[in-house]
């Protein structure tokens, strides 16, 4: 077990920068997910601190160690692939020990800890099979198994359930949440589904075009999203944005300073008349059983989602009018796409980690928000 | 579906198929089918001119005895041996590890060196004649089976390595870079991890480097002269010498010499069978 530091650590191929200068800190035992969407730099980032791929500037510390110019095999870490890199020669058994047996572990050392791996994970009945006879899932948690043998003090994971069909992917996640809470030692997790970093992180850094967008807990970037990029990352269905024009009472922040107000699709409630923040026409309705998304097509023709508990009445093309609590309302820069912090959720935002900015002040596009 | 079978096609088309087809065969295996029957005439039946006509009598066992008996071909075909074997093993095994280099590694002159190993590929060899004849005469090398199988093996590693550098690149990195994370140091993760998976490849060259050396006519004529160093390949031209118009005797040499090859390929076909590489990856 250990911590992890990286220090304005950068990344470029040729004069290409794809990394652009990461500062972040990851506490020993945290589980720590890196989301953000294809190509913004989140799989190098975890390469990097697995020694795989080179650091061009910056240092990664590892326990309070530069581990900058030290091989893979000498930092510690384990790394679980997305395709899951199983020897496809050895067994199951052969591909769980290969490290170990590298190592010149003592073969009852070797085997004490495989059989323990193989228990907590249920795969001891798969120790003599080929990794060709084994499904995604199967294969998956041997790759796991491999991490966890070498007892490494931070594990690595890239987009390991990509692969995965739903139902795996969701019954994996969990082994993974529960061996975290087993072996309290640090993870690195790297996804684009914001549904497993919701889940399984205690902290989320998001990222973009390789750069930080924010970084806390879930639950902080759920409420208090940095940006407009981070909004519409977090939650699902996204978050709508609204300008001045598709808002029938635009409060005072969005009519005064261009301002876009953006609310989650669970934080819309029907409201009629004047009560209506905003008015839409009804497209279409999906029903979940859980809950009803209502699309609706609004008065300056952008579409928006509502999350309903029930099917409105009104019939397509009708219109419908809805309102949020303005607790729930945020407001972003129109042109950085920052938080903007009105009067009215001042006191909740002082709570949370997300946007000190009072007035509309106006940042460079995309810097780097610590 | 295309193409579509035989038996969907016109009743004219099929008809012309199946007659068509079996002269094509016979056309095609005719010079294979007439060496084969030349090797078991008399010598009477090629004095008389009865080259297509069916023999007078079957000679089988007393020409392929009498070549084993009366010429040096026993010496010719361990000299093939000699020569084959060696440049086999030696040029697969150096294109294993150039072809990991430049499949693995990134170093600046990666490229550079791959292009010059493919560009050696295309030289005309018949070009380079007369001075590697010069080297080998120069080295001390000329008409030795040694020096043979440094010549082969250094002509033979540019194609090696193109192959094997192309099948190594079409493994999953993956596997390499778990095994790095893992501790596994590069020589053993060569050993461990990518030879097992080379296998099919390595048959494959084997064999088709196998097939090349000991066909090879040219660079044996050029290169050795005499019983004690020649291949086969060579060695046939002399009998030819030695028995003036003893047909038989050379095509019963023939067949003998054609068998290896041959047989190299029937016992290492089902290796071919690439798919151990199946179930790496999803």
């Amino acid at each position: 077990m250990a911590d992890l530091k990286l220090r304005d650590l950068r990344k470029s191929y040729g004069d290409v920068e794809i990394v652009h200068g990461i500062d972040l800190d990851i506490d020993d035992g945290e589980f720590v997910v890196f989301v953000g969407p294809s190509g913004c730099g989140k799989s190098t980032l975890l390469r990097m601190i697995a020694g795989l791929e080179d650091v061009s500037a910056g240092s990664v510390e590892i326990a309070g160690r530069n581990v900058n110019d030290i091989a893979p095999s000498k930092r510690g870490v384990s790394m679980v692939f997305q395709t899951y890199a199983l020897y496809p020669h050895l067994s199951v058994y052969s591909n769980m020990a290969f490290g170990l047996k590298q190592a010149k572990t003592p073969k009852e050392e070797i085997d004490r800890r495989v059989r323990e791996a193989a228990d907590a994970l249920q795969i001891q009945d798969l120790l003599d099979r080929r990794p060709r006879h084994l499904s995604g899932g199967q294969r998956q948690r041997v790759a796991i198994g491999r991490a966890i043998v070498r007892d490494p003090e931070i594990f690595l994971f890239d987009e390991p359930l990509s692969n995965l069909d739903a139902a795996l992917r969701v019954q994996t996640r969990l082994e993974i949440a529960r061996l975290h809470r087993r072996l309290e030692s640090t993870m690195i997790y790297v996804t684009h589904d914001q549904v497993e970093a919701m889940t399984l992180a205690d902290r989320i850094v998001v990222l973009r075009d390789g750069r930080i967008e924010q970084v806390g807990t879930p639950i902080e970037l759920y409420d208090f999203p940095a940006n407009a990029f981070v909004a519409r990352f977090i939650g699902s269905p996204k978050m709508n944005f609204f300008g001045p024009d598709s808002l029938t009472n635009p409060p005072p922040l969005v009519s005064d300073s261009a301002a876009t107000l953006g609310i989650r699709p669970e934080h819309l409630q029907p409201a009629d008349g004047e009560r209506a923040l905003i008015e839409g026409r009804l497209e279409l309705v999906e029903e979940l059983g859980e809950y009803v998304l209502v699309h609706l097509i609004g008065e300056s023709g952008n579409d928006f989602v509502a999350k309903l508990d029930s099917k409105p009445s009104a019939a397509p093309g009708q219109t419908l009018g809805f309102a949020a609590d303005h607790r729930r309302m945020h407001f972003f820069d129109h042109d950085s796409g920052r938080r903007i912090v009105s009067p009215s959720n001042i006191e909740s935002a002082e709570k949370g980690s997300g946007g000190e900015h009072l007035a509309p002040a106006r940042f460079p596009v995309g810097s780097n928000t610590p | 579906m295309y193409p579509r079978p035989i038996e969907q096609a016109s009743p004219p088309a099929r008809w012309a198929y199946k007659i068509l087809l079996p002269i094509a065969l016979i056309v095609w295996l005719l010079p294979l089918l007439a060496v084969a029957l030349t090797s078991v005439r008399s010598a009477g039946d090629i004095i008389s001119g009865n080259y297509w006509g069916w023999p007078s009598e079957f000679n089988m066992l007393e020409n392929y005895t009498a070549i084993f008996e009366n010429t040096p071909i026993g010496q010719y075909l361990l000299n093939s041996f000699k020569v084959t074997i060696p440049t086999v093993i030696g040029s697969v095994a150096l294109s294993c590890m150039t072809g990991f280099a430049l499949a693995v590694y990134r170093f600046k002159a990666n490229l550079l060196v791959f292009f010059m190993f493919v560009a050696g590929n295309f030289i005309p060899f018949q070009i380079l004649m007369v001075p590697v004849r010069d080297l080998t005469l120069q080295l001390g090398m000329y008409n030795s089976v040694s020096g043979l199988v440094m010549f082969h093996i250094a002509f033979q590693t540019g194609f090696c390595t193109l192959f094997m550098r192309n099948f190594i690149r079409a493994l999953p990195r993956e596997l390499i870079e778990a095994a790095r994370v893992e501790g596994v140091s590069e020589f053993r993760i060569f050993r461990y991890i990518v030879v097992p998976l080379m296998k099919p490849a390595i048959a494959a060259l084997s064999v088709l480097i196998f097939t090349f050396i000991w066909n090879d006519y040219f660079w044996a004529t050029v290169l050795t002269q005499g019983a004690d160093s020649q291949p086969i390949t060579a060695g046939l031209y002399s009998l030819n010498g030695q028995w003036l118009a003893a047909w038989h005797l050379v095509s019963a040499g023939s067949i003998v010499a054609a068998l290896p090859p041959v047989s190299m390929f029937f016992l290492m076909q089902r290796h071919f069978i690439a798919g151990l590489t199946l179930g790496a990856v999803k």
